[in-house]
């Protein structure tokens, strides 16, 4: 398996458990005791620490430019561009999908509590990593084990 | 609707040069493995710098390893 899908697969798992535990306690918490303002700072910081995982192969490319072992070519640059756009309009699709809900749930006049947007944020972020990371292994999958024919 | 079709002849190639390897190629142009098989089952067209990177490998011109065939549906 290439050293890139290995990555990916590490993502795809560690992404979603970085936004699904914490987004658990958070829940938990909100509906135990209220939202308070330390727990959402504190899962703040992991939603947006988790949502910059796809940085990371660009990073490593540039920090280990002198090895010579490569890992991270222009082909996998391109899968990882590819699945953090689908990511990307998954992404809005869904914003859109909950925004269209909340609507024709609540109707024109209704209103609904704003803890109900970090929670929205939360599942976006999910759908996003999910996205990419699947749109990744699809995109690396194409043409069976290996990558060949 | 023309329909576009790239073929290489890299896996070709790479046998009349010594049967150099997947991972020797790729080692010489700076790609993955991986990418070298995308390459040679036409799953990846290359971007013009490692196509020419290629073609340097093998000592010929870029035409001789990448063809473009574009017919008419």
């Amino acid at each position: 398996m290439n050293k890139t899908k290995e990555v990916s697969w590490f993502y795809f798992f560690l992404g979603l458990a970085c936004f699904l535990i914490p987004g658990g306690v958070a829940v938990f918490i909100a509906y135990d005791r209220g939202i308070s303002f330390a727990p959402v700072l504190m899962f703040t910081g992991i939603v947006i620490w988790g949502g910059l995982f796809w940085l990371f192969p660009f990073i490593e490319k540039k920090v280990r430019k002198d090895k010579k072992q490569i890992s991270f070519d222009e082909r996998d640059q391109l899968i990882h561009k590819k699945a953090v756009m689908a990511g990307y309009v998954v992404l809005w699709l869904y914003f859109v999908t909950a925004c269209v809900i909340a609507w024709c749930i609540v109707g024109p006049h209704g209103s609904i509590s704003v803890n109900v947007m970090p929670l929205t944020l939360l599942g976006g972020l999910v759908i996003f990593t999910f996205v990419q990371g699947l749109a990744c292994l699809i995109q690396y999958g194409r043409g069976g084990k290996d990558g060949e024919k | 609707m023309a329909k576009s079709e790239m073929q290489n002849q890299v896996r070709r190639l790479r046998f009349e040069h010594g049967q150099i390897t997947q991972q020797q190629l790729a080692d010489k142009v700076g790609v993955t493995r991986q990418t070298i098989i995308a390459i040679e089952s036409g799953k990846y067209a290359p971007s013009l710098p490692l196509a020419f990177r290629i073609a340097r490998t093998f000592g010929v011109s870029i035409e001789q390893v990448f063809q473009y065939d574009e017919q008419e549906t």
